[in-house]
């Protein structure tokens, strides 16, 4: 017989209370965990975008890896011996349009790679939110630093960092506008080789990520809070069960002289659990699915599938912790204890 | 025939330091058909006898003999099954399962007795003994809609549903008053004679002892 069914059956206030508060806070940590994720695109999406693999930065840098220098003639020597690595730079900056707006990019140049967009002297290749701005392929751009103009090639999708759009340079370009004549970073894709570049530190791309300060805090705090929320519910349902099983001790107690096996009662209790728990997700994931889709554009929100079923698989674990903690009371419960007490 | 022995059970408590004895070597046998009442003053270790008896609590010594198994050296769960499929248990208060119908109250217990009855079959034998306890017109009734007796036949429809050899009724008339108590062991006495099972009845009230086979008197943990 499903006792835990009928058990919701006969007390459906008491579950759907329970299910409500389950699902506002499925809600909002599926919300802050969408704007963590696009807040991080917004911040690093050229970084993440890129494979997996080792970075280099200089020593002397102190993992500030605007302050990296690295040798021609280190970064000739690694280039050499690793076909598929990449050196490139990463500075903020300004493009000025025709009509004398100015607007803040990331200018990023690199040496030959498939990883980064090629562009020749003269080119710039823009992420696709200035596209949206009113830029045009074609267009005329301009910097302080820079003599000449820069022709708008294209436009490449989600291609961000620290917030601001990305615009590819061509390297001789570069190399003009900041007058340095070294690339600040080198990339070898596939993986943590284990490779050691004398005066170069390795980075993956976690740790990398990581050195951008501006990402690490934004992205501590707006996990610690989506943490925050999954321990909650795992206390809400630890105090939950132990309210209701607190008032159904005697009730326990009985079954139990009666010959039901304490396995049962538990199992009555996780399925409960497990019901409430699916039932809050599938609302809330619908309904942040549904704000994936209408979120204004402006607002960075990106709730992947990936991140909606790690964060219900952890609902579903801490439910169960913390039921399962609060029904300790139920293997402790004797039949003396309840017949002994009074009408459950 | 004798079912059901008790032989030589002891209960020790430990009060502090002092070693407490509320049972020194009871004896004590069970026939079918038969009720069989324990009475005694409050301490006088009746309550103890019948747990023990039902295996609910261990005995410090002796020997509980049911269908010549001794219960007192099974593990839990051997006993647990007993006390599941063999043994019925009535309470002072029915202690009803508050979400379950009274036509639910007994397929639990059929599920719990392991006995294996088609959900046809179990509706039809639920049917027979809510007609034998007087409560077939509220099968579909949940606890809190039934009056005190109508829970305590519930109770005892409950407790005989898987027909059990041996039916422990500790007080079960101590929360009814006096004509629902008489109505109540009216039903256990005709229902032990008719399933022909031997009933150990705990109780406090001298009225209930004209409906009892046998009257066993306890003081101070022994039998009078």
């Amino acid at each position: 017989m499903n006792m835990a069914w009928k058990e919701m059956k006969k007390n459906k206030g008491r579950f759907l209370i329970l299910g409500s508060i389950i699902f506002l806070v499925s809600l909002l940590t599926f919300i802050i965990s969408g704007l963590a994720n696009g807040l991080s695109q917004d911040n690093a999406a050229l970084i993440k975008d890129l494979p997996n693999g080792q970075f280099f930065m200089t020593k002397e840098a102190n993992q500030t890896y605007n302050l990296s220098k690295i040798s021609n003639k280190t970064q000739t020597s690694v280039l050499r011996k690793h076909k598929d690595a990449v050196a490139f730079s990463i500075q903020m900056g300004f493009i000025n349009e025709g009509s004398g707006k100015q607007r803040s990019v990331a200018f990023v140049s690199s040496t030959a790679s498939p990883l980064f967009s090629k562009v020749n002297k003269g080119e710039v290749v823009l992420d696709r939110s200035l596209e949206s701005d009113g830029i045009k392929i074609g267009d005329t751009l301009t910097n302080n630093q820079y003599n000449g103009k820069f022709i708008v090639k294209g436009f490449v999708d989600q291609s961000k960092f620290s917030h601001a759009p990305v615009a590819f340079i061509n390297i001789d370009d570069y190399k003009q506008i900041y007058r340095i004549q070294e690339m600040q970073l080198i990339f070898i894709p596939g993986g943590d080789s284990g490779e050691t570049i004398t005066g170069l530190k390795s980075f993956s791309k976690d740790q990398f990520l990581n050195t951008i300060s501006s990402y690490k805090a934004e992205q501590l705090s707006l996990n610690m809070m989506v943490w925050f929320l999954v321990v909650i519910s795992g206390m809400l349902f630890a105090i939950f069960f132990y309210m209701m099983n607190v008032q159904k001790i005697g009730l326990y107690g009985i079954l139990k002289a009666i010959g039901v096996k304490t396995s049962v009662l538990f199992t009555m209790m996780w399925t409960q659990m497990i019901f409430i728990t699916i039932f809050a997700l599938t609302i809330s994931i619908a309904l942040g699915q549904v704000f994936n889709l209408i979120a204004p554009k402006g607002l960075p929100f990106s709730l992947t599938v990936g991140t909606t079923v790690q964060l219900s698989l952890t609902f579903l674990l801490i439910g169960f912790v913390g039921a399962t903690l609060s029904g300790i009371q139920i293997k402790q419960v004797g039949p003396l204890q309840a017949i002994q007490q009074g009408e459950v | 025939m004798t079912i059901f022995t008790i032989d030589k059970v002891r209960k020790t408590f430990m009060n502090g330091e002092m070693k407490d004895e509320i049972l020194k070597g009871i004896n004590l046998s069970l026939k079918e058909g038969e009720v069989t009442a324990l009475v005694g003053a409050s301490g006088s270790g009746k309550s103890t006898l019948l747990t023990i008896a039902a295996g609910l609590q261990p005995a410090s010594d002796g020997k509980v003999l049911f269908e010549g198994q001794n219960i007192t050296a099974m593990n839990q769960e051997q006993v647990r099954k007993i006390r599941a499929s063999k043994f019925g248990f009535v309470f002072q208060f029915a202690h009803l399962v508050p979400f379950l119908t009274v036509e639910e109250q007994l397929m639990l217990m059929l599920d719990v007795a392991d006995t294996k009855l088609k959900k046809r079959q179990q509706k039809k034998e639920i049917a027979k003994i809510l007609k034998l306890v007087g409560m077939e017109h509220r099968k579909d009734a949940y606890p809190a809609s039934l009056s005190g007796g109508e829970k305590q036949r519930v109770a005892i429809a409950r407790a005989i549903i898987h027909k059990p050899k041996i039916l422990f009724a500790d007080e079960p008339t101590a929360s009814l008053d006096s004509k629902k108590s008489k109505d109540v062991m009216l039903l256990i006495r005709d229902l032990t004679k008719m399933l022909k099972m031997a009933t150990l009845m705990v109780t406090h009230d001298e009225e209930m002892l004209s409906y009892a086979d046998h009257v066993v008197k306890m003081r101070d943990g022994l039998v009078q």
